[in-house]
């Protein structure tokens, strides 16, 4: 029976990674810090994959992101979806060549859906995550700043026309807030989505996670609270859901 | 031997420590029972109260009507704002200016005026302000005491001067973090209150050596001096706390701040706490966390960590990891600013943070205090 | 011991590097060079994307009549991972009928998405058959990383493991010195790192 997932997602910038709140970020510390107040290699053992994400605004330094990523993929063994910025093929190529095992792909869905399309058939579409940020049914592009005209539902729709594997929904007004997860949009979202979803924005804790995780079609959690979560905050939270008979995949040691 | 302990409370991390705190049976601390009340409780009636306060004192002729005491931060703006956009009152923001300001505090006043609102900046004599911040650390262990002390009377005597009736104070952060519950219920508050909770009473003594010192005369002291109460019946002028009208939610005066008055948080966070929001506006906050973490062992974090915890963002268990992290924060970012501030040598401050801590609950290891407890782990001694 | 892994443009192969690190291999190479190739060890075939575009790139770089001779001819274990494992079988359905490396009597087609979310991406359990030199020491039905849209079958007993995804696909096979996960076992936690384990130290 196929499990669903818990997923921590790291907001990368300029060599930090933040905690976000409505996309607005708080430097909080370096990789080093990653390191010492997560211990990254035991706490992997509490979740199923990390996304990290470039938030960097101007030039986005691929080459720089995909240095972190390397430590990141040398430290667990699970699996690690990376994205951001991806701009062209060539970006692809860097971030599966330093250890990424998917991409995420954002802006790139709206404005090079050609070079979407070329990634997914060369990569294949397992390969691939969709990410959307939206308020409401407005969705936004480039780190939340623009607007585009096409609204949320149809959206997914062009994206799943985009034969991606899957789409990762990020609730900009819930980020980084500790509200929970937007309930009613994921609802709707997830009754007519055809590919898995992962839905991310508004997570302090785990009884959010189980709470969206519980939904009928929503297969993986996601949270990009960087504080909420540290010391021993994961293997607890799973515990906590392992104990609520969430349907997690259980590693006996 | 009597043995004593310390616990921490059941909901939150509230310490036991915390003066004039008191717990019910179930180890809540009156901060999480005083939220879990806020919930179910009906607001309306105090509403209305507030609605028929603000009809008796409503302008009618174009002048102020209120005074709220702003810092740029989120909960004065939060105040100012639904008194002037909700209740069509005419509030007059005053900002008494703190020593070391910070930058983005001084940007968010700037933001937050902007926004449109008529505001005063008071100064207060600088040589006087100082005086009283250093006499308050080493007196009372309160870094800013000066400030302290003018953000009630200077904020009083320019009310009175303009004639203003109505003073709205945010929150009352005895009833809303933690302590004194005795004014919960009642609308207004004075000037006894005042100087007994906020200053604890240790208004005369810093006074006292002031004046000890023989340069600075009672005149110096205009802005710091509470008014006789005659002076203040006479215009009928009222202090109250929004908190006691609507129920007070941090988190929610943020998000209003920052869509309606401009606010900007830092960057990056703080050396002392995982939160960016609050507090931004003084580099002697920082001083005055450490000396609450020193006198009773829990910071910064630990007060932002109560506020997440019970409106539901994290967990206790979460909030653990998070206080011990930031809690035990000797300001080292800011030492040099603080030892050019009070013109001490590290000896000499030091000196002043060896007088206020609790030495049953921090020893010292290599020069610097260290927790003798665990966090929300029972501690007896 | 030294083990190669086949590099041959498509593939996660530093989490591969990584996962054999951390269980103290020491002697890795990467490459598609055949004399190198030939003084390993074992091979691993990784495999990330599509059937028809690896399979072009490994007969682009000769690499068929490489893995020929070492893994048929030699007979070198080798261990197929996810597509790697996938391209040691007969065919695959992904974009038109594509020959695979032959190697293994499996046939490689697409779920079908009428009946379940594809691709298949998650732990899902393996029902573990015994016996098995993959799954030595480890109990009877386990979670692994899956993350495909095109699944393998076998008409034959290649020795494998099934997981339910729609419909029973091979988990994994071991038919001598071939063998193959279409699970990551570099993705798959504890679990994971076990079965790279056995395969160093069995195989």
């Amino acid at each position: 029976m196929l499990r669903k997932r818990i997923i921590f997602t790291l907001i990368y910038e300029n060599g930090f990674f933040n905690q976000s709140r409505n996309f607005r970020l708080q430097k909080v510390g370096n990789i080093d810090w990653l390191e010492k107040n997560y211990r990254l290699q035991d706490i992997s053992f509490s979740l199923d994959e990390i996304i990290v994400l470039n938030a960097s605004k101007g030039d986005k330094d691929i080459k720089r992101f995909a240095t972190i990523l390397n430590r990141l993929v040398d430290d667990v063994f699970i699996p690690i979806a990376a994205g951001g910025g991806v701009n062209s093929i060539a970006d692809a190529e860097m971030l599966f060549k330093n250890g990424a095992d998917k991409i995420v792909l954002n802006s790139a869905l709206y404005e090079k859906p050609n070079m979407v399309k070329e990634i997914v058939q060369h990569y294949g579409k397992q390969s691939v995550v969709a990410s959307v940020d939206y308020i409401n049914q407005d969705v936004f592009i480039k780190n939340g700043v623009q607007k585009i005209d096409t609204p949320l539902d149809l959206y997914i729709k062009h994206i799943e026309s985009l034969n991606v594997g899957e789409v990762y929904l990020n609730s900009i007004e819930q980020d980084g807030t500790g509200f929970g997860y937007d309930i009613d949009t994921i609802q709707k979202i997830s009754s007519e989505i055809k590919i898995p979803l992962i839905v991310a924005g508004g997570a302090g804790n785990e009884k959010h996670l189980l709470k969206a995780i519980s939904m009928g079609n929503v297969n993986a959690v996601a949270t990009a609270n960087l504080f909420n979560f540290i010391g021993d905050g994961w293997p607890n939270a799973r515990r906590y859901m392992l104990e609520n008979n969430c349907n997690l995949a259980e590693w006996k040691s | 031997m009597c043995k004593k302990e310390i616990f921490w409370c059941n909901n939150c991390l509230n310490m036991s420590t915390r003066p004039r705190i008191t717990f019910d049976d179930r180890g809540y601390c009156n901060a999480c029972q005083w939220l879990e009340e806020k919930k179910i409780m009906d607001w309306k009636p105090r509403e209305e109260e507030l609605v028929n306060l603000l009809d008796k004192y409503r302008s009618t002729n174009g002048n102020f009507d209120c005074v709220v005491p702003v810092s740029g931060g989120k909960d004065g703006s939060y105040v100012a704002h639904q008194l002037k956009h909700k209740y069509g009152m005419n509030p007059l923001a005053i900002t008494v200016k703190p020593a070391l300001s910070l930058e983005i505090g001084d940007q968010n006043i700037t933001n937050f005026i902007r926004s449109g609102y008529n505001h005063i900046h008071i100064s207060c004599n600088p040589i006087v302000l100082d005086r009283l911040n250093k006499y308050g650390f080493i007196e009372k262990g309160f870094p800013y005491y000066g400030w302290l002390i003018a953000i009630m009377t200077a904020v009083i005597k320019t009310a009175t001067n303009f004639k203003i009736p109505l003073i709205f104070y945010g929150e009352d952060g005895e009833v809303e973090y933690g302590g004194s519950t005795e004014s919960k219920n009642k609308s207004l508050y004075d000037m006894e209150y005042m100087k007994r909770v906020y200053l604890e009473g240790g208004h005369a003594k810093v006074f006292d050596r002031i004046k000890a010192d023989g340069d600075i005369s009672d005149t110096d002291l205009a802005f710091f001096q509470f008014p006789a109460e005659e002076e203040i019946s006479g215009i009928g002028l009222s202090f109250t706390h929004w908190s006691y009208y609507e129920a007070w939610d941090s988190y929610r005066n943020y998000i209003v701040a920052k869509d309606h008055c401009g606010l900007i948080e830092k960057d990056e966070g703080n050396q002392d706490t995982f939160t960016n929001f609050a507090q931004n506006d003084q580099a002697l906050y920082s001083l005055h966390a450490y000396l609450m973490y020193l006198k009773f062992g829990f910071g910064r974090a630990t007060q932002d960590a109560g506020i997440e915890i019970r409106r539901g963002a994290m967990t206790r268990g979460q909030a653990i990891n998070l206080v011990k992290m930031y809690d035990n924060a000797y300001p080292e970012e800011l030492i040099e600013t603080y030892l050019a501030y009070y013109q001490m040598t590290k000896d000499e401050f030091d000196a002043v943070l060896d007088k206020y801590v609790n030495k049953d609950l921090f020893e010292k290891k290599d020069g610097v205090w260290q927790p003798k407890f665990d966090v929300a782990q029972d501690f007896s001694y | 011991m030294k083990v190669a892994i086949v590099d041959y443009g498509m593939g996660n192969i530093r989490s591969i590097a990584s996962a054999l690190k951390y269980i103290n291999v020491r002697d890795i190479v990467i490459s598609s060079n055949e004399k190198e190739l030939s003084k390993s060890d074992k091979l691993i075939l990784p495999g990330v994307g599509s059937f028809a575009s690896a399979m072009k790139f490994i007969k682009g770089r000769g690499l068929d009549a490489t893995l020929n001779e070492l893994v048929i001819q030699q007979e070198k274990p080798v261990l197929g991972i996810c597509l790697g494992m996938q391209l040691l079988g007969m065919s695959s359905d992904e974009d038109g009928v594509n020959q695979g490396l032959g190697f293994i009597d499996g046939v490689v087609d697409v779920f079908d998405d009428d009946n379940v979310t594809v691709p298949h991406v998650g732990f899902n359990q393996v029902a573990l058959k015994h016996p098995s030199l993959l799954y030595q020491n480890m109990q009877d039905t386990l979670d692994f990383y899956f993350v495909h849209s095109h699944k393998m079958t076998a008409n034959s007993d290649i020795g494998q493991s099934f997981c339910h995804y729609d419909e029973s696909f091979v988990a994994s096979f071991e038919k001598g010195n071939i063998a193959g996960t279409q699970f990551h076992p570099e993705l798959s936690q504890k679990n994971g790192l076990n079965v790279l384990k056995n395969f160093m130290e069995l195989f």
